[in-house]
């Protein structure tokens, strides 16, 4: 093995004048893939209640409350601040009803604002539906 | 006028102002320079592509909490950084950058000032020894010893290399230094090896990589700097900042013939040569990796000493061919 | 000379997580050192034992974020023994695949720190720098950069396709030149050899008495992998070298995990060349027999064993995780014997430690009378948390 004095400096001197490798995160953004696993989000329309979601998630980060058992009204609830972003309830999903977007920068100061909520009727014709969050 | 002449002197060109100002320009030259040649951007926002940001750092410093340690005596290790600062801006003003007469000797510039420049800018490095002895912290002591060390080692060959150019010019005096280079400069041509002994013993002086042994923050956390923060944290930086200035600006006066024509010409002289050897110190701090202190010193007196000799021994033969 | 016994940690600069190191030193020089463990207990194997099979298995990847894949791998290896499952080959490929890809980031990651604890950051900046290629790569793959999440009980959770294959080539071909360049620098730039070269020996006899594994066994002329001496997924079938240096010192481990390096990029074109097609998992049980079983898996750092024990149930009655850095702790204070103090972080930076991965047990023993006394979770809170939850805020656990 032999030494070389300065052997890193032609390395160096040869990025001196190419544009740097990093970026100016906040103002400038890069593209996330196209099956990145962002934030779960709700097709509350294809819903079935069928709570494989809930059984699964690691995080506990999703709640089905019924609201009326009559008229079929459900709500569900996902807990952004809980969830770890393993998109096991997409999998664990039969209807397909729940999807994970690109959005990552989900940082607030409340962990209150990350709850979303899904207000929604089970069969076939789609309820009303309302999201806050 | 004399007295406003040396007023504007001492406070503002090239005193504490013009000090204040250069030195945070050239760190962040430095720290640009040396994240681009990392392939980063650097500093980015504060300012025209982060140039105020070494400025920014020094304000926020100044509004960050101030402690001292318990054990601490207050006075020294209050004391200590106003000191070092005061000590590098003095031999800021020594700089024959403006107001200089090369016949007529005066207060900023006389037969010896390069001595006592040199001196000037060893004693930072005891006062870094005494705020790492009197910060009680156990890190601290040991970086405050690593201080001295270092200092045996960088200090001969940087004193032998910065006077020889003295003996070629006959002079101990930087501005007759200067102006004798002026004229010759084909002589500078023999004085290589010593540009480049004082260059890495001026790396060595401000601490930085291979260098940066006493501070070195994965070993000792902050070695001398530990138990200080706030204002006297700033204080230091700038010490740091200016005692770059200084020490390249030295290196400049009496290896790349100092700054001569007039207030402009001179001032734009002094930023290129001082920005060149600032330059190299950065590309020093990038290529290398920490060395171990025991390796620092035979390194010094293994390679960097004997080579001060033999500049030394150039410029006699040289100083003899001459007459 | 006077003894001074000196903290390095539990926070210290060069300590990426929080452990403590008691340093005995004379001078500049270690006298004796001793590790304390136990900052960060996250109690991940009580917990696994109220969480079903496939919930368990985020909860251990998260038992790291370097070998996040790693940790499941091993787990659902294990989980795939107790109910006998055959995992199709597609499946197992694409399961090496991210190994792989994971062992080059972790490898290259290393390199930067160690670049780092020496104080070469421009190293430290290119590797980590050339790191995200590979971190690009396994975002591609398996949608995020760190927690991989694509082992499922039965095989993978994401199939690969050919815009992907054609990525991962070509990602890897850029990375070989790269690291063949890191090669010929870390063992020639005279103040970095100098830093490494010679110092944390651990010789060979030593290294096999205290049971050090992965590339620090490696360094020490041990030819052991678990790839090799026991493959697991579908490792047999798969022709690579294994990477040894009989150097003993930080140098060696460098040569070793540089070697490695290129091996993996190797594995990786063997693989994406060779992926067999056909089915990427099965359908696993939710319920499993009593059973017990050992699953091995060789990490970036060494040799990781899981433990399960299942009851018949969802949930597995114990889980045990035994981490590469935990073999490697007795080795590291034979290391740090004699060393300088610059060398501590080094040294200790050497075993790749991965201090959340080892911390697995707490034992709390009265000081005075050395005890061991049992807290619950009402006890830890009311003793230690004085403040009342906030309203709002609905916590399951």
């Amino acid at each position: 093995m032999k030494l070389k004095p300065a052997a890193f400096i032609p390395e160096l001197l040869r990025h001196l004048f190419k544009r740097p490798a990093t970026i100016e995160y906040p103002f400038e953004k890069l593209k996330v893939p196209d099956d990145f696993r962002g934030t779960p989000v709700l097709k509350s329309e294809l819903c079935i209640v069928c709570r494989a979601c809930v059984r699964d998630c690691p995080a506990f980060a999703i709640e089905i409350e019924t609201l009326s058992e009559e008229e079929k009204k459900y709500k569900m609830t996902i807990h952004n601040d809980r969830c770890i972003h393993c998109a096991q309830c997409v999998e664990s999903c039969p209807t397909k009803a729940l999807f994970m977007n690109d959005e990552f920068e989900i940082a607030t100061d409340s962990r209150l604002k990350l709850k979303a909520e899904y207000t929604y009727t089970r069969p076939k014709k789609s309820g009303q539906q309302s999201q806050t969050g | 006028m004399a007295v406003i002449k040396a007023l504007i002197y001492l406070l503002v060109y090239p005193g504490i102002l013009f000090l204040f100002v250069y030195s945070t320009f050239c760190e962040w030259f430095d720290r640009k320079l040396y994240a681009r040649l990392q392939n980063r951007i650097g500093p980015a926002y504060t300012g025209r592509s982060g140039i105020l940001q070494p400025v920014a750092d020094f304000l926020k410093l100044m509004f960050k909490e101030d402690i001292v340690p318990e054990n601490a005596d207050r006075t020294i290790f209050s004391s200590l950084p106003v000191i070092g600062l005061a000590i590098v801006l003095t031999a800021g003003l020594y700089l024959p950058l403006w107001n200089i007469n090369v016949s007529v000797p005066s207060f900023n510039s006389f037969q010896g000032d390069i001595i006592v420049v040199l001196y000037l800018l060893s004693l930072p490095t005891l006062v870094l020894f005494l705020a790492g002895w009197h910060s009680t912290n156990f890190f601290s002591t040991l970086g405050g010893v690593r201080v001295l060390t270092m200092l045996f080692g960088y200090e001969v060959p940087l004193f032998l290399a910065v006077l020889s150019p003295a003996i070629v010019a006959d002079s101990w005096r930087l501005a007759e230094i200067a102006d004798f280079y002026q004229k010759f400069p084909f002589l500078l041509l023999f004085q290589i090896i010593g540009f480049f002994v004082a260059v890495v013993a001026l790396q060595a002086k401000l601490e930085r990589t291979p260098f940066d042994i006493p501070h070195a923050e994965t070993e000792i956390v902050g070695g001398t700097f530990t138990e200080y923060s706030g204002k006297k944290l700033a204080f230091f930086r700038l010490m740091t900042d200016v005692e770059m200035v200084v020490g390249s600006g030295l290196i400049a006066t009496v290896f790349l013939a100092g700054f001569s024509g007039g207030v402009f010409l001179g001032l734009l002289k002094f930023i290129l040569k001082t920005l060149f050897v600032i330059a190299i110190l950065s590309l020093i701090k990038a290529a290398c990796s920490r060395i171990r202190i025991d390796q620092m010193v035979i390194f010094s007196w293994k390679y960097l000493a004997p080579l001060a000799v033999l500049q030394l021994l150039i410029s006699i033969i040289v100083k003899g061919v001459i007459q | 000379m006077k003894k001074i016994t000196i903290p390095i940690g539990p926070q210290h600069p060069a300590l990426k997580e929080p452990i403590s190191l008691r340093i005995t030193i004379e001078g500049e020089v270690v006298k004796h050192a001793d590790v304390r463990l136990g900052y960060n207990h996250r109690g991940i194997e009580k917990l696994a034992e109220s969480r079903t099979y496939i919930q368990n298995i985020y909860l251990v990847e998260r038992i790291c974020g370097i070998c996040s894949h790693s940790h499941t791998t091993c787990y659902v290896q294990g989980v795939e023994k107790l109910c006998g499952l055959e995992v199709p080959k597609r499946g197992l490929y694409i399961r090496m695949l991210v190994c792989e890809l994971e062992r080059i980031h972790s490898h290259l990651l290393w390199l930067g720190v160690a670049a780092h604890e020496a104080g070469f950051d421009s190293l430290f900046m290119y590797t980590w720098r050339d790191r995200e290629v590979v971190m690009d790569l396994l975002e591609i793959i398996s949608g995020n950069r760190v927690h991989y999440a694509i082992n499922t009980i039965g095989g993978v959770r994401r199939n690969l396709n050919e815009i992907q294959k054609e990525k991962i080539l070509e990602g890897i071909k850029f990375l070989k030149k790269r690291t063949e360049y890191y090669t010929n620098l870390g063992t020639t730039e005279p103040t970095f050899v100098a830093r490494i070269a010679g110092v944390g020996i651990l010789p060979k006899e030593k290294a096999i008495a205290l049971c050090a594994v992965g590339p620090t066994l490696r360094a020490s002329g041990v030819s052991s992998d678990i790839r090799k001496d026991d493959p697991y997924a579908a490792y047999d079938e798969i022709p690579f070298d294994l990477c040894t240096a009989d150097t003993c010192d930080v140098l060696g481990r460098v040569v070793v995990r540089v070697k490695e390096l290129i091996e993996s990029y190797k594995i990786v074109e063997y693989i994406i060349k060779n992926l067999p097609q056909g089915e990427i998992k099965v359908k696993a049980p939710r319920k499993i027999q009593p059973a017990e079983v050992v699953s091995r898996y060789e990490a970036p750092r060494g040799e990781n064993i899981h433990y399960i024990k299942s009851n018949g149930t969802d949930k597995p009655e114990r889980l045990k995780v035994r981490a590469p850095t935990l073999a490697n702790y007795p080795a590291t204070i034979e290391m740090l014997k004699n060393c300088f103090v610059a060398d501590i972080p080094l040294i200790f930076a050497a075993i790749d430690p991965c201090i959340c991965c080892a911390e697995r047990f707490v034992e709390l023993i009265d000081a005075k009378k050395g005890n061991s006394t049992v807290l619950s979770m009402a006890e830890i809170r009311k003793k230690y948390y004085s403040t009342e939850t906030k309203r709002n805020v609905v916590w399951p656990l």
